[in-house]
């Protein structure tokens, strides 16, 4: 894996080596004294935090006192800070990191959910959080497979588009919601195999051309939204049902409760998404082509010396990893039943590719960072919707792509991409 | 020339085949061969001949009527050729009449209908639509040629609007510096904006790309709060707009003199300043030898002392500064109207495509926007028998083109230049 041989560069690091973390454990230490004071500032000790389940047992109901709370995980980051400052395990480090980010998570939560009338509704939010991470998943996916082949998909945006456009109109035209889905992942496949070709034959910037593909969707679907928006019935919305497991005779296991809906009380596309993280886990680092394809994106050269087709690989995998970013076009529109409207992906394309990057190019990691920024949209979404918020709608609509922009800005230095992502391959001249 | 082209016609081949090798061919040969070659002119007219021939097929697809016709093509083809050929030639030629000249309008003045006011609202409306794209242009081209790709020009040129606007109604000047100062507040605010993915790259290695576009998402949603504060909305209208700017912050029109409605203002006239000072900067200055150098090989910049960190800072900040002018323009321009969510269009978008086909020169990147600024005002005259993004979607598919000459080449059987593809590069993560 890419991170591990930039970590391994200088001689083999010894996991259980104590170390100390002054910079992360002067920056917690901060922010764990900030929210320990600002609770006592500014939190009454009336304010209270309310937690319901309110999909599976309507009568529970915990409250918390918000400021008792709010102070408790200052002290728990607090304590991970102190522990990175005296000296840690370095195996260790990433846990007590983990910890110390959840505490100042919860305490932001039941800080922003203690308004009077306010209830932090647990199972909506949570099954929300994963049903909003889908775009994520799926662009970030199509990333992953990508750019593991050595080929920058910057036109993720793009196949959203013409995935979700293309999902709607063959829905419509066929009446059948999965024809749609299939039509949005040749839409997706058809839009990287542009891309494919012009990177592994034509040999072009694919930065650039990723960015133009991405004006070309949208300058196409919002061309071809308007001329067929003169006749009737080809952008009605349309939807799967929204239980799928239900359709299977599994919809008793909805009840449990927390689990039941966030994992068992969800529409078709959520189980696609998950089953698909670790299938192309499973593709990219336990099979032969995975092997293949990682090797072609780390040293194309040297691929090509033991007889992998490195640009017929590279066109087949991006055409392939289409099929992926169309299918999550699809979520625009199918997964929520709508009708397609202009520019209706909102950016969260290139939100994806941050994704990627947080994931580090390993689709466990682009669960995990999906998940973040799958709650994340949902807290900011929860907080507008319920408009008695102190901060203004537009801001909270910021938060995923200001947590784009600081995950970016703090990761990617440390990030490895493969070796030869965006370089394009000429046998000719190895 | 028809006399030429006979004496030419008994002496095909035979000259050139061995025995003159040296003797330079006629001029219509060189001329053919050039036509046929894969230089930067020609991959430039080609790109636009096939977007534009993309485009018709696209129209006649996608129109329903015409689709009609074509399911009985067998049986009477005259109809589907008939009216696929009269849903383009309407589509491109009402493009041009809004774009350029107006016909009905020559007609109109014979009678007696119209003045030349009216003939020139055409030309004044693509030059109108035509100076933001000249300064978004430069924003990226200009960070172009230090290999950055700036596609954060949307949100610099919110926040140059914004900067100008506010100095624009909140202070009471005389007309004389009252513009200017409006002008570079708005220059001052895109600058402040655009250095920000500079210093990420600088001092993080946070990729220019993702960086900016979530600063566009971010700068979008910013202006929907700002237009709503009690600061910045309008004290007379209730929907989202914000207070016009004073009477002394209106940049006059430079055709006003022939009828008050003609919009094109001297913004105008500050782009081609612009322009102008890009490349010098670029070709004369010691900076612009920075920009370009970094651009060509960071690496040996850094061996010869160069800071690789400050140059993006700097290059960033000078494309926000052209970018920031471009909202200037806007929010000076819009008169009483004040701005709202929709004023900035997709112009920081638009300056992607201008700076590509421009190839990232300065004259280049004022035809361009000349081209794209006519395609925008033809697209917005004739809305109801030409969807409005046609303008994008021809834009994307000339500069598709004009990324990837090699694809043109290979399409057209073009002969390979002597220098090799021209094209423009941008680093991956």
């Amino acid at each position: 894996m890419a991170t591990d041989t930039q970590a391994a560069a200088p001689s083999h690091v010894d996991e259980s080596a104590v170390v100390r973390k002054r910079g992360a454990g002067i920056a917690y230490g901060i922010i764990g004294l900030l929210l320990g004071a600002a609770a006592l500032a500014f939190l009454g000790s009336g304010d209270e935090t309310v937690f319901t389940l309110d999909r599976t047992l309507s009568g529970a109901r915990w409250t918390v006192p918000t400021r008792a709370a709010v102070i408790v995980m200052a002290l728990v980051v607090l304590a991970c800070a102190a522990w990175m400052l005296a000296g840690i395990r370095r195996r260790l480090f990433k846990l007590a990191a983990a910890i110390a980010l959840v505490a100042i998570v919860i305490a932001l939560v039941s800080w922003s959910v203690s308004e009077p009338g306010m209830v932090f509704r647990t199972e909506s939010i949570l099954a929300g959080a994963v049903f909003l991470s889908l775009p994520f998943i799926f662009g970030a996916l199509s990333g992953v497979v990508c750019e593991r082949s050595g080929v920058i998909n910057i036109g993720i945006e793009g196949q959203f588009l013409m995935g979700a456009f293309t999902g709607v109109l063959i829905a419509n035209i066929t009446g059948n919601v999965y024809a749609g889905m299939l039509g949005s992942m040749a839409a997706g496949a058809l839009s990287t195999m542009l891309l494919a070709l012009l990177a592994t034959k034509y040999q072009v910037n694919q930065v650039v051309v990723g960015v133009i593909l991405n004006l070309l969707a949208l300058g196409f679907t919002s061309f071809m939204y308007d001329q067929l928006k003169k006749t009737e019935g080809y952008n009605s919305a349309y939807g799967v049902p929204s239980n799928a497991l239900d359709g299977i005779g599994l919809g008793f296991l909805a009840d449990i409760p927390v689990i039941g809906p966030v994992l068992f009380d969800q529409n078709l596309f959520v189980y696609v998404g998950l089953i698909l993280v670790f299938v192309v886990w499973f593709l990219l680092f336990r099979t032969r082509w995975g092997l293949r394809t990682r090797s072609v994106g780390e040293h194309p050269a040297a691929a090509d010396s033991m007889g992998v087709a490195v640009n017929r690989l590279r066109f087949w995998n991006v055409t392939a990893a289409g099929l992926i970013s169309g299918f999550g076009g699809a979520f625009f529109t199918l997964a929520n039943s709508l009708a397609f409207t202009k520019n209706m992906t909102a950016g969260l394309g290139f939100v994806a590719l941050a994704v990627m990057i947080v994931g580090r190019w390993n689709p466990l990691g682009v669960l995990a960072g999906a998940l973040i920024f799958g709650f994340a949209s949902q807290m900011a979404e929860y907080l507008d919707a319920a408009g008695n918020s102190i901060v203004p709608g537009p801001f909270l609509q910021m938060l995923p792509y200001a947590v784009t922009l600081v995950v970016v800005a703090g990761l990617i230095g440390k990030a490895k991409a493969p070796a030869a992502d965006g370089v394009p391959y000429n046998p000719g001249d190895k | 020339m028809t006399v030429t082209t006979e004496t030419e016609a008994p002496t095909p081949e035979q000259p050139e085949a061995g025995e003159q090798p040296e003797k330079r061919p006629p001029f219509m040969v060189l001329f053919g061969r050039y036509l046929t070659e894969a230089n930067s002119v020609m991959v430039t007219i080609y790109s636009l001949l096939l977007a534009f021939l993309l485009g018709a097929v696209l129209l006649i697809v996608s129109d329903e009527h015409v689709r009609g016709t074509w399911s009985y093509f067998f049986s009477r083809p005259t109809d589907a050729l008939e009216a696929s050929w009269e849903v383009v030639s309407n589509a491109y030629v009402s493009l041009f009449e809004g774009a350029i000249l107006n016909f009905h309008t020559l007609d109109r003045m014979a009678a007696g209908n119209a003045d030349v006011g009216d003939l020139l609202r055409p030309i004044s409306e693509t030059l109108t639509y035509t100076t933001p794209l000249i300064f978004t242009g430069l924003a990226v081209g200009l960070a172009f040629r230090a290999g950055l790709f700036n596609i954060g020009a949307q949100g610099q040129l919110v926040f140059g609007m914004l900067g100008a606007l506010i100095v624009g109604f909140g202070l009471d000047l005389p007309a004389i510096v009252h513009i200017p100062l409006a002008v570079v507040a708005g220059a001052v605010a895109g600058a402040a904006f655009g250095s920000v993915p500079g210093v990420l790259k600088a001092t993080t290695g946070a990729h220019e790309v993702i960086s900016s576009i979530m600063l566009n998402n971010i700068a979008a949603l910013f202006l929907v709060w700002a237009i709503g504060t009690g600061f910045l909305h309008s004290a007379t209208r209730s929907e989202l707009v914000t207070k016009p700017v004073d009477d002394s912050a209106i940049m006059p029109g430079i055709l006003a003199p022939i009828d008050d409605d003609l919009r094109v203002n001297y913004s105008l006239v500050i782009g081609a300043a612009a322009a102008v000072f890009v490349w010098w900067l670029l070709s004369k200055s010691t900076f612009g030898y920075r920009i370009r150098a970094v651009g060509f090989n960071q690496h040996a910049s850094a061996t010869a002392g160069m800071s690789i960190g400050r140059t993006y800072v700097t290059t960033m900040g000078a494309a926000g500064a052209l970018a920031g002018l471009a909202g200037a323009a806007l929010a000076l321009g819009v008169g009483s109207g004040g701005i709202t969510t929709n004023t900035a269009l997709e112009y920081g978008f638009d300056g992607i495509t201008v700076a590509l086909l421009g190839r990232a020169n300065p004259g280049g990147i004022v035809a361009a926007a000349l081209l794209f600024g006519a395609l925008k005002a033809g697209a917005l005259s004739a809305q109801p028998d030409v969807p409005v993004d046609m303008s994008t979607l021809l834009q994307a598919t000339i500069v598709l083109f004009i990324a990837a000459p090699a694809l043109v080449k290979a399409l057209l059987r073009l002969r390979a230049p002597r220098g090799g593809l021209v094209t423009l590069e941008a680093k991956g993560w």
